[in-house]
């Protein structure tokens, strides 16, 4: 099936009544939760985990594609109209969208928002449906070395880009892949530490890490923030059109947020919130008028289009070779293995139902949301007075009966309660949560991949490096890795010539 | 030094450590046909390599305030300062959720969510008995209806069974 025959086909799928309907609540619960400090996409994403056991995958699918997006057009109303921030990802808009806010202009600062969102995520979805299929075209030549060394640099990427220190993203990691390694060992069938509990042969489930690492610490780290006194500046609907001058002001800044959204959100980390950094960085030099800092529409034009750029295009590893770069997409790999199915080259020729139709869902989710998200505005921005005595509870309460839901399990609870709790630690600590989580999912991969390729070399590792495309892509892991050491050693060098 | 993040990364040496020495105890293979312990095992000297670098990175003076890029001047209103947060109410939701879950079996879902919700709603700033009751129990009726009768997940009823069951 080539490109426009399979868009085509994508699109009687996802326009069946039920695909509509699940694009539709998936994009009203993801402005809902992008809105709502405390809970963002992957928390609520992680909630919804158990219940799309019971819907078709493609619908689950549709489901998490609209929150996804949905977070990112719901994060940039309350961080415009009151500097908070909804989710990780709309932190950025905060610094000129509320000053634009302040100064009577909220309303063309959030409709900026709104068509940069809905022009990027257009740009990155025609990005995803050109690469993804060309990408999973030429990941059918891949073997288990390539597998092992794309997960393996994939890590390593993260670790550089997350942010933090790196010596703790990598522990993190390592912490992860020996989460991966608990459970019954599946060539010989050797239990590794199940301590003699049968329920831990299975292995640790994805769905009570994810759901204690990411719901339940952030119910635990909300529950000690003192409650904020919340001043909701109200938009009229007139007062959402732009004027001239900030429509071509914001031209550039939501085409350049675009683009570089797209190719951060190719890279394996917390992609949407370092494109927007990125962006908002690009910006603020490529400035002329010394607004920055002041209210500049580029401010919010340019994240705000970078982080939908960055969730479309995160969908093009996982949908092409069958592996998550972030943690959001461990979650939506999550709801396919749930359904027995196994993201990865083939699920493009094997699901072209599911592949296609949730690619061209997509596009209507991101149409859906420009409509409904401008007029709707106001109702959106008044949900934040939602009281937490009532909200939070009701999270825990889903956590709690969606983790049992899956298994039957009370291991599970058990699990999800113990994760919550190491979160908050980790949250405390300023620990990234992201490497721990892709390294539990990626670990019984990479296990796997490098049995496999051992056993092919006959135990030669050169293998690795031996081969054209994993030699390559350990090249690149090499570079980042060692680039910043290159650089603080070079740096004085040169400075001290000059 | 933060003494947290010094007793964290301790702690993880710690957990590397015994994984490692279980590693070790299992069946390793050969190179050409790796055995169930030769992953876990490299996994573990990564881990305590790792846990080592932070342990050390945490006692040592830095001489650099960090190796991330450059912050940006981010406002984030969510973060309170360490002395304004009330470390207690962490401490008492986990005690609900391991509550919770010890009572899930004998008093099956219906009294235990509802009790945790009454709690949970103190817990979160609400002071008033009478409707943080009837909030619980609305609540606890709706999910009841949602997810055993409907979506037919097979929550304990426990000491309801003869009743609900």
């Amino acid at each position: 099936m080539d490109l426009f025959s399979g868009l085509i086909h994508g699109f009687s799928v996802a326009l069946t009544p039920m695909n509509l309907l699940f694009g539709f609540l998936g994009a009203v619960i993801g402005t809902i939760i992008g809105i709502l400090p405390g809970l963002g996409p992957l928390g609520t994403m992680a909630l919804l985990l158990s219940l799309t056991y019971g819907f078709d995958p493609t619908a689950g699918m549709i489901l998490f594609a609209g929150i996804y997006f949905g977070a990112m057009y719901g994060g940039s109303t309350t961080s415009i109209l009151l500097n908070i921030p909804g989710e990780a990802a709309s932190v950025v808009t905060c610094i000129e969208g509320y000053q634009m806010a302040r100064r009577g202009r909220a309303g063309a600062a959030l409709a900026v928002a709104a068509i940069g969102s809905f022009v990027a995520g257009t740009i990155s979805l025609i990005g995803l449906s050109f690469l993804a299929p060309t990408l999973a075209n030429a990941a059918l030549k891949f073997g288990p070395a390539e597998y092992f060394t794309v997960a393996l640099v994939g890590l390593v990427i993260m670790s550089r880009l997350t942010g933090g220190n790196l010596l703790r993203s990598l522990m993190m990691i390592a912490l992860g892949l020996a989460l991966g390694t608990v459970g019954m060992e599946t060539v010989a069938g050797y239990m590794r530490y199940t301590f003699g509990q049968p329920l831990l042969a299975q292995g640790i489930d994805f769905l009570p890490v994810a759901m204690g690492l990411f719901g339940i610490s952030e119910v635990l780290v909300t529950a000690e923030e003192p409650a904020g006194n919340m001043q909701l500046q109200k938009v009229r609907f007139r007062e959402l059109w732009p004027t001239l001058v900030e429509w071509k002001r914001s031209f550039w800044p939501i085409i350049r947020g675009s683009f570089i959204g797209f190719f951060v959100g190719l890279v394996p980390g917390p992609s949407p919130v370092i494109s927007t950094m990125v962006s908002y960085s690009v910006e603020s030099k490529l400035d002329k008028s010394g607004e920055f800092g002041k209210g500049a529409i580029e401010g919010v034009a340019g994240p705000e289009a970078a982080n939908n750029a960055a969730v479309g295009a995160a969908y093009v590893p996982l949908m092409a070779l069958g592996i998550p770069f972030t943690p959001a997409m461990a979650v939506v790999m999550a709801v396919l293995l749930i359904h027995g199915i196994n993201p990865g080259p083939l699920l493009m020729t094997e699901k072209p139902d599911l592949f296609w139709g949730v690619i061209a869902s997509m596009y209507i989710g991101n149409f859906m949301l420009l409509v409904f998200n401008l007029p709707l505005v106001g109702v959106f921005a008044s949900i934040i007075r939602t009281p937490l005595y009532l909200l939070m509870p009701i999270v825990l309460l889903l956590c709690l009966v969606g983790v049992y839901s899956v298994n039957n399990s009370m291991l599970d609870i058990w699990l999800m309660t113990g994760f919550g709790l190491l979160g908050y630690l980790l949250r405390r600590l300023k620990y990234d949560l992201a490497p721990l989580v892709l390294a539990l999912v990626l670990g019984p991969m990479m296990e796997r991949s490098f049995r496999e390729a051992m056993m092919i070399s006959r135990g030669d590792l050169s293998i690795f490096l031996n081969r054209p495309i994993s030699g390559t892509i350990l090249l690149v892991g090499a570079i980042v890795l060692a680039a910043p050491l290159l650089i603080s050693w070079i740096k004085p060098l040169i400075s001290r010539k000059g | 030094m933060k003494i947290g993040s010094v007793v964290f990364a301790g702690l993880i040496l710690a957990v590397g450590l015994v994984y490692e020495i279980m590693a070790l105890n299992m069946p390793r293979g050969r190179l050409s046909y790796p055995g169930p312990g030769l992953f876990p095992m490299i996994i573990g000297i990564f881990l305590i390599v790792m846990a080592l670098g932070c342990l050390l990175q945490e006692i040592l003076p830095r001489k650099r305030t960090g190796d991330g890029p450059p912050a940006l001047p981010l406002p984030n209103p969510n973060s309170a300062a360490p002395g304004d947060r009330n470390v207690k109410k962490t401490f008492q939701l986990m005690a609900l959720m391991i509550g919770y879950t010890l009572a899930l079996k004998t008093l099956g879902f219906l009294i235990s969510i509802c009790a945790f919700l009454v709690v949970a709603i103190r817990i979160f700033g609400y002071r008033r008995w009478v409707p943080a009751l009837a909030m619980a129990a609305v609540i606890a009726g709706i999910s009841y209806v949602s997810f055993v009768l409907w979506l037919k997940v097979p929550l304990p009823l426990g000491i309801l069974e003869e009743v609900l069951g």
